[in-house]
């Protein structure tokens, strides 16, 4: 089922003179199950787009499927509840879904409402908390009393939580450590290849999420520019500084290799570890080659 | 003045460049600043606890020199952005001395010290006043008693130096966040404070924004007449800078030069950082015994040799 959208435009305020039209006429397909890495310039409609994905924005033009869900533009909404248990959405600045008196009661927020008990709420939060990093000791806390960097892992725990089957982040890294920073990203590959989770994450940076993404979506000016696996994305890489990114220094790294190997088409090693590990067989696949010539003309 | 050059290296031990901020020689240095009231910065033994019991920032002794470039560092939880707030008096320290461009931070002393101190933070929303872009940095300049001209002109300057003058506009609710950050740093540098501290503003950036702003702040380190303290993740914006301060747990742990934090693999740890990655690929290479070709020397050295076929590929892993 995965999630569709057709010919999906979305306007700010439409009906005002100070209208601006975020998305336009977007095609997208996203596959279930999969690991999907969101990038974009500034202002390119990356957050707008995820917000459409749970039903808080609307599409103005066009429709959205996400499961069996169908929002249409201009149409009596469907009942939103069932999408919103299914679909869990992390916000860009955790200070907007952070709203409790304390981190536990914000963790079990979720579950409750979508009619968990106690017990399994209370059990809900707690592992969220643990998959997250944060101790126990801060569930007392007022959320607006953690560190930046606390705060924004309490907003994903409070999501995580709610176990939804659809994670929609939203530059879930910012201000987080960076060690912090691979641990979620793990985390989250795990929950897709492990727990059949679908993820949808935007980033800014493209380098950490590159050895995980299944698929990637580049966003320009409201308009996906480019849909597809990182092999597709490092062909393409020359235009991302057209849509305001810069090339991954990943992306530029197997470039070098693969022009001074002459490889085509082959999967990127996009990873430190994995891009060493290429470089060395290639070495000494290329090394064998010379004892062998070297063997024959004696 | 750019003192960076002559500056002694205070408060550091002899062992390592780790720091113990507590010790009586980094007291004793804080202290004889303090009578000179010439850095920046200046907090001797400074704490804070929110709750009143458990200190959150412990005994900290820092002095930063005018027109320094430092960046702090540290997991996430450690006091960073606890440590900032104290420095323009948004919180308020259980004990120890904060003097900021020679002005020591009292009660009657806030408002001077807060025309010095230009802060951005981490969500830009805690900061916008305005109703447009333009209203919320024009708001700091008409505080500030500017007279009309000077106000347009600044806006003007400020937007298209941070590469929003098409947004003055709009709501800061309408922009995307990482115009949002920029239109608050704009806002803030309109000011033309003397110490600009960064909670984290470009974590929300993408990375050619962030490549940008890392130039402004270069830039802006040039132009001699701004401190700059930074508290960032970011191993870029580590490296540019001068001076890094790691913190853990509450305290000041090491004060050392980027380059000195990116070969301690101990400090690296305790601040949760990882390698850039170009050093994380040469330390890759390197445990599959390809060396690094060295910097100027394409054959290699007698230790390293690099044979012809290590050469297809000379990975430069130098920053």
């Amino acid at each position: 089922m995965g999630i569709q959208l057709e010919h999906v435009s979305y306007t700010y305020d439409a009906r005002s003179p100070l209208r601006q039209t975020a998305l336009r006429d977007v095609e997208l397909d996203l596959a279930e199950g999969a690991l999907t890495g969101i990038a974009g310039s500034s202002g390119s409609g990356k957050s707008t787009l995820l917000q459409l994905l749970n039903g808080i924005l609307l599409p103005t033009e066009g429709s959205v499927k996400v499961l069996d869900v169908r929002l249409n533009a201009g149409e009596k909404l469907p009942k939103l509840a069932p999408l919103r248990k299914r679909v869990g959405l992390v916000f860009q600045f955790p200070e907007q879904q952070l709203f409790a008196r304390t981190l536990e009661e914000d963790l079990v927020f979720g579950p409750l409402n979508f009619g968990a008990s106690p017990e399994e709420a209370a059990a809900s939060a707690r592992k969220a908390l643990e998959a997250m990093g944060l101790e126990e000791s801060l569930l007392g806390r007022h959320p607006l009393q953690l560190s930046g960097g606390q705060r924004r892992k309490a907003a994903i725990a409070s999501v995580l939580a709610m176990e939804p089957d659809i994670l929609v982040l939203d530059e879930p890294g910012a201000t987080l450590d960076q060690v912090s920073r691979t641990e979620l990203i793990r985390l989250l590959h795990r929950l897709c290849k492990e727990e059949g989770k679908t993820v949808i994450i935007v980033t800014h940076r493209l380098d950490e999420l590159l050895p995980y993404a299944d698929r990637w979506i580049i966003m320009h000016d409201g308009r996906p520019v480019f849909q597809g696996a990182a092999r597709g994305l490092v062909d393409t890489a020359a235009k991302l500084p057209d849509y305001g990114l810069s090339v991954p220094l990943s992306i530029r790294c197997w470039h070098e290799l693969e022009t001074a190997y002459g490889l085509q088409a082959e999967e990127p090693c996009l990873s430190p570890a994995a891009l060493a590990e290429r470089a060395m067989q290639l070495m000494e696949a290329d090394a064998r080659k010379e004892l062998n010539l070297c063997v024959k003309s004696c | 003045m750019n003192r960076v050059k002559t500056r002694p290296p205070n408060g550091r031990s002899a062992v390592g460049n780790q720091v113990n901020f507590t010790a009586a020689g980094g007291k004793e240095h804080v202290a004889a600043r303090m009578a000179e009231q010439t850095d920046m910065v200046l907090l001797d033994n400074v704490s804070f606890a929110y709750d009143g019991q458990h200190e959150d920032i412990k005994n900290v002794c820092l002095a930063i020199g005018r027109g320094e470039w430092v960046t702090l560092a540290g997991a996430n939880g450690c006091g960073k952005s606890t440590l900032i707030r104290l420095m323009n008096g948004l919180l308020r320290a259980r004990c120890g001395c904060i003097s900021i461009g020679g002005v020591r931070l009292e009660s009657g002393t806030v408002g001077v010290i807060r025309q010095k101190v230009g802060m951005v933070f981490q969500n830009p929303d805690n900061q916008f006043i305005g109703a447009t872009v333009e209203e919320d940095m024009a708001f700091g300049l008409e505080g500030m008693c500017l007279g009309a001209e000077e106000i347009g002109s600044r806006i003007t300057r400020y937007a298209m130096r941070l590469g929003i003058s098409g947004l003055l506009h709009r709501h800061p609710q309408e922009l995307s966040g990482g115009q949002k950050q920029r239109a608050a740093l704009a806002a803030i540098l309109a000011m033309e404070p003397e110490l600009i501290i960064l909670d984290e503003a470009s974590s929300m950036l993408d990375e050619k924004a962030r490549g940008e702003m890392l130039e402004l702040l270069r830039e802006m380190h040039r132009e001699e007449r701004y401190t700059l303290l930074s508290i960032t993740h970011d191993a870029e914006e580590i490296a540019a800078s001068q001076r890094v301060l790691v913190m853990d747990r509450g305290r000041l742990t090491a004060d050392l030069a980027p380059r000195e934090l990116f070969r301690n693999g101990d400090l690296l740890r305790l601040c949760r950082m990882e390698l850039p990655f170009r050093l994380q690929l040469a330390q890759e290479l390197e445990k599959r015994g390809i060396p690094p070709v060295p910097e100027g020397d394409p054959a290699g050295t007698a230790a390293y040799p690099v044979t012809e076929v290590m050469r297809k590929w000379a990975f430069n892993w130098s920053m």
